[in-house]
């Protein structure tokens, strides 16, 4: 969100100094995401966003009470992009606190537990609240979790495949545990970020792009999540 | 010593000296016997005497050299015959010294396994004393528990059974394989038999206490469990007593709310005042007890005991929210709203106002839950911290974790959660439904500058987002602040916007209201105003009060959003310092939430801008741009006689002023100062650049310069007094034509252009200042213009006079010559000398007459 506000900063007749300078200046980082972790209970959120952040898989990780909040500052191809990352609670008493989040996120990960074929039949219920509550420009992922988990596997891959699909969404299969695709599904889920708010600073500055902006960068084949 | 070693050193140098001389001596003669004795020539034997003789001669000096050093070597003989005794009396002593300490060695030797021995014996024999002291306290313990027992003395035998536990086990059993082991064996089993009797006493006797509801009894056995390690079961059955007193009370408090008749401010937070009974009364419990149990189980036990009633405690909240669930309506409530958010349009809808005391019941309950839970955290980690002061870390972690799933995944706080869970989603219905009537019923008098929506919903914010605060949970507070986010950012911008949208009407009606036309629009309007009816004059009026107050009300908006954010962080930084929120987590999640809140305010400003800018469009720029035109009708090429009409009848801009005095009443009379000062800005830049505009349209006589620059500091003067900002800068570039215009000759500009300049720096470029000079008509026709030039801003000056015929375009053009020798360079492009008017346009393009490299002198390009 912040990004956009960067270039619809107060108008020059005030005589401010225009904001995006000051906040580039100010914090430290080029792109600012909020990404929100959804999903059923005991599917490994919070293992995920741990293992991104800390680099560790929690022992004994109890159910969260409602969101926790995490920030990890990544590089990508010289851009230092600071992601907010929220992990919300599962459970469903918490659902009214976690709904209020979903408006102001960049991307939402919406997870589900592969040996769990509850979680997997859940999904559409979880799409209708983002449907309901978070911005229409949100870039969603589906997750797969505990693949370590291959013999007690109840949603086949291809499955989860045809149904992301079908819901034009993207797949990732992770293992919070074995540290498996945990770092790549964050880093490309910033990689498109980035992408998807070039693209609006091009549609809200079609008349005048940025110096330097629109001729020198590539958009295309920055990360792909296939 | 040493300059003894030192003498000897130099004497054996000496004599090996000597002794090496004297061999090289014999060593040297050259001739021997048999030589000799078998030379048979005279010649040869000549030669071989002298030979033998300068030998001689040679051995004889060599003699008298060394019978010379002989007194020398006798006198050190001598010196060394005196030492003789000194070195016998230092071997004594070095052989005494050896001996002796050759002897302390061996004392030391001696005397150190003697305190080895010493030591050991020390230690058997404390170990001896420690177990006969153990047997005769086992003995004192088994005679003093039977005395005690039967006395009913229970202390008293609790207390010998400790010590008997707290013997060495092991000294116990050497003590029965040695001589005394029947004695022993003998008070052992008396004693493991008293041991038991007791523990099933005190059992039973607290049991008895707990089920009198004894508390000085209870107390009593209380103390004495964990005198024989009966620590935990201490606990769990002193608790027991506990809940059953709690139970009792909570029960009876339940009653009470539920059928009591209460005053109406009670009866509306009955539940939450229930709850707060019963946890009020467990943190009693624990203050009370706390040093009981700190003092006779030792510290770090505490954790036990709260678990223990923790049990109570939920089951008697789940109570109070079942009967607040039911009586209240909770869900009911909470299903209704569902639907109505659901749907937009529904049948039936709740008031908000309905939903009032629900909310606040709901929030004073949680309220009062997160300090009796922060009650107990407080309490277990201190109890903890004294007990785990020497524990590994390891231990240290275990306890924390199980006092966080305590506190946590208790049943009273998942009843809680679930409780704020439903709490959000009606909090943000009485949000947005509130907000709805405010702008329902949107009102604003006259002499307001902001309607009653503004305040109205602004309240409305700050009371939901205050009694979430209230409800001291950190998520509740984020989530709600997320909603005023999200209801401030789309659904009350969304109405501002679509208000500005509907723009400020820009009618003839301006004209007439104002009056300010001349006599023939005057009559005008009269018959006008017979054709308008007053209804369409007041909604015109309406909808321009409208506009106005709107953009009050976005500014208004702006600024409380601030406001807000820095009232709920001195907030919030208050609930943090009193130990609410786990930290810094907590901060970051609320700093995070309220820099997206604050992040519409600039959203607020955005709309404001373009409000103005409508407004200054439509309202001011059709209305000022005829009255700048008006400048064009007087003119400006004026000799003596009409510049002192114009001193006495000022033309123009009085006029102006007093047009742009009245048009500006309404705004400042309508707006708010800092929107006013925006939108007087806004109008300054355009009366600059019209005015510039103006002025190039205009030809200038030196007394017409004079007189604009009399206009010009008028308009200036006048501007400055309405607004803050500082007008000079927008003005600039018209000062500097209005300079230019008013300069006596030509050449002065050489005075403020170029390296005369001085402090002044131009806004006008070198086209623009030949522009304007070309304005001045006397300029124009004095046959010289000034060039300067682009680099260094010094002059190049071209005459005009030469007519010149160009043979290539048959042309007839002007010849120029450039006294920096550049050479004749125009007349190519065909420019009649008698058309100057073309010509000065020419010239303020430089490019149509190739000028770009006749405008740079040629000290700057020295290659032409
Ligand atoms: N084998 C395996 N177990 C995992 C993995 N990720 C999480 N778990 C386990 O799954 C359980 C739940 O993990 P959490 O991360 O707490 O789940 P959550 O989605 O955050 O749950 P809520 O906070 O209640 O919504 C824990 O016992 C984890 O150890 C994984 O990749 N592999
Ligand atoms: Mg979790």
């Amino acid at each position: 969100m912040n990004v956009l506000c960067l270039f619809a900063g107060p108008g020059l007749i005030l005589g401010e100094i225009p904001i995006f300078a000051m906040l580039l200046s100010m914090e430290d980082y080029d792109y600012l995401f909020k990404i929100v972790l959804i999903g059923n209970a005991g599917v490994g959120k919070t293992c995920l966003v741990r293992r991104f952040t800390q680099g560790l898989f929690p022992p004994g990780q109890g159910a969260t009470i409602g969101v926790d909040f995490m920030i990890k500052t990544v590089e990508i191809k010289g851009q230092k992009i600071k992601l907010q990352i929220w992990d919300t609670a599962g459970q469903e008493r918490f659902r009214s606190i976690t709904q209020s989040y979903y408006r102001s996120a960049n991307a939402l990960i919406l997870t589900y537990d592969i040996t769990c074929e509850d979680s997997f039949r859940c999904l559409p219920e979880w799409l209708r609240e983002i449907e309901q509550y978070a911005n229409n420009k949100v870039v969603t992922v589906l997750v797969g979790n505990k693949i370590d988990l291959a013999e007690r596997r109840e949603v086949s891959r291809q499955r989860a495949e045809e149904f992301s699909e079908a819901q034009s969404m993207h797949y990732l299969e992770t293992s919070a545990k074995e540290s498996d695709n945990v770092e790549k599904l964050f880093l490309d889920l910033a990689c498109e970020l980035i992408r998807e708010a070039k693209q609006n600073a091009l549609v809200n500055n079609e008349a005048s792009p940025m110096p330097g902006e629109g001729k020198t960068i590539s958009y295309l084949n920055c990360c792909s999540f296939s | 010593m040493t300059r003894f070693v030192f003498m000897w050193e130099k004497m054996s140098d000496t004599n090996s000296s000597m002794a090496m001389k004297r061999s090289a001596s014999t060593g040297s003669s050259a001739v021997s016997t048999e030589t000799i004795e078998a030379l048979t020539e005279l010649d040869e034997l000549e030669r071989v005497y002298q030979q033998l003789c300068e030998e001689e001669t040679q051995v004889d000096s060599e003699l008298e050299a060394l019978i010379s050093q002989r007194g020398n070597i006798e006198t050190k003989m001598l010196a060394l015959q005196r030492m003789g005794p000194n070195l016998q009396l230092i071997e004594g002593d070095a052989s005494q010294l050896s001996g002796m300490i050759t002897f302390t060695c061996s004392l030391a030797e001696n005397v150190s396994s003697k305190v080895r021995q010493l030591d050991l014996a020390k230690n058997r024999l404390y170990q001896a004393i420690q177990r006969a002291d153990d047997i005769l306290d086992l003995k004192f313990c088994t005679d003093g528990v039977q005395t005690a027992l039967r006395n009913e003395d229970y202390e008293q035998a609790a207390a010998h059974v400790h010590r008997y536990l707290s013997l060495d086990q092991s000294v116990i059993e050497l003590s029965r394989q040695g001589g005394e082991s029947s004695a022993v064996d003998a008070s052992l089993a008396l004693l493991q038999e008293a041991e038991q009797r007791l523990k099933a006493l005190v059992k039973e006797r607290l049991d008895q206490a707990i089920a009198d509801g004894d508390l000085a009894q209870v107390e009593r056995f209380f103390k004495i469990f964990p005198l024989l390690g009966l620590h935990d079961q201490g606990l769990a059955r002193f608790a027991q007593y506990l809940c059953t007193q709690l139970a009792s009370k909570a029960e009876e408090n339940l009653l009470l709310a539920l059928g009591g008749e209460l005053g109406e401010r009670r009866a509306a937070l009955i539940f939450a005042d229930t709850l707060t009974l019963l946890l009020e009364g467990i943190a009693r419990i624990v203050e009370t007890h706390q040093p009981i149990v700190e003092t006779y189980y030792g510290p770090g036990h505490l954790y036990t005991l709260i678990k223990h009633l923790q049990v109570e405690c939920d089951r008697q909240a789940e109570k109070v929210v079942e009967k607040f669930i039911l009586q209240r309506d909770y869900h009911n409530k909470f299903q209704i709203v569902q639907s109505s958010m659901m749907r937009s349009v529904s049948t039936e809808k709740m008031e908000p106002r309905e939903l009032d005391p629900v909310l606040l019941e709901v929030i004073v309950m949680n309220a009062r839950a997160e300090l009796y839970l922060r009650f107990l955290r407080r309490r277990i980690t201190a109890d903890f911290e004294v007990g785990d002061a020497t524990s590994p870390k390891a231990t240290v972690q275990e306890h924390q974790q199980s006092l966080e799933k305590l506190l946590k995944h208790c049943l009273l706080s998942r009843n809680m959660q679930e409780l704020i869970g439903y709490y959000i989603p009606m909090e943000e219905y009485y949000m947005r439904e509130s907000f709805n009537k405010a702008v329902a019923m949107d009102t604003y008098e006259k002499g307001q500058l902001t309607s009653s929506m503004v305040d109205d919903c602004f309240y409305i914010v700050k009371k939901c987002i205050s009694r979430a605060l209230s409800s001291s949970s950190i998520d509740c507070l984020c989530a709600m602040i997320n909603h005023s986010t999200s209801v401030l950012e789309s659904d009350f911008r969304e109405v501002l916007y679509n208000k500005l949208r509907q723009g400020f009407p820009a009618t003839t009606l301006q004209d007439i209201q104002r009056g300010v036309s001349s006599a023939v629009s005057l009559m005008q309007s009269s018959l006008q105003q017979g054709k308008f009816n007053t209804l369409g004059i007041e909604s015109a009026e309406d909808a321009k009060a409208s506009f106005l107050v709107t953009l009050n009300n976005v500014e208004v908006c702006s600024e409380n959003i601030i406001t807000l954010k820095k009232n709920l962080e001195s907030d919030c930084a208050k609930l943090f310092s009193q130990g609410f929120g786990s930290g810094e987590q907590a901060q970051a999640k609320i700093d995070s939430c309220l820099s997206d809140l604050v992040c519409t305010s600039s959203k607020f400003k955005d709309l404001l801008q373009e409000g103005l800018t409508e407004l200054n469009n439509t309202a001011i720029k059709p209305q000022v741009k005829p009255w700048i035109s008006n400048f064009l009708s007087i003119s400006h090429n004026i000799e003596e006689e009409e510049f002192n009409e114009y001193e006495a009848n000022d033309p123009w801009v009085q006029q102006f002023i007093v047009n742009l005095e009245q048009l500006m009443s309404e705004f400042k009379a309508g707006l708010s100062p800092v929107i006013y000062d925006t939108l007087t800005s806004l109008m300054t830049s355009l009366i600059s650049l019209e005015m510039e505009k103006a002025v190039f349209k205009c030809t200038f006589s030196r007394l017409g310069g004079l007189q604009f620059d009399k206009e010009l500091r008028s308009l200036v003067a006048y501007l400055t007094t309405v607004t803050t900002w500082t007008i000079r800068d927008k003005f600039a570039r018209l000062t500097q034509m209005a300079t230019i215009l008013n300069l006596e000759r030509v050449t002065e500009i050489l005075d403020y252009w170029g390296p005369n300049s001085g402090p002044l720096t131009w806004r006008l470029t070198p086209a623009e200042v030949r522009q304007v000079l070309a304005l001045r008509i006397d300029f124009r026709k004095s046959s010289a213009l000034i060039w300067l030039c682009h680099c260094c801003h010094g002059q190049l000056e071209v005459r005009l006079e030469q007519v010149v015929t160009d043979g290539q375009s048959g042309g007839i053009g002007v010849g120029g010559v450039h006294t920096d020798a550049v050479g004749v360079w125009a007349g190519i492009h065909g420019f009649r000398t008698e058309n100057w008017r073309q010509l000065e346009d020419s010239v303020n393009r430089p490019t149509n007459l190739g000028l770009d490299t006749l405008t740079t002198c040629r000290r700057c390009r020295p290659a032409l």
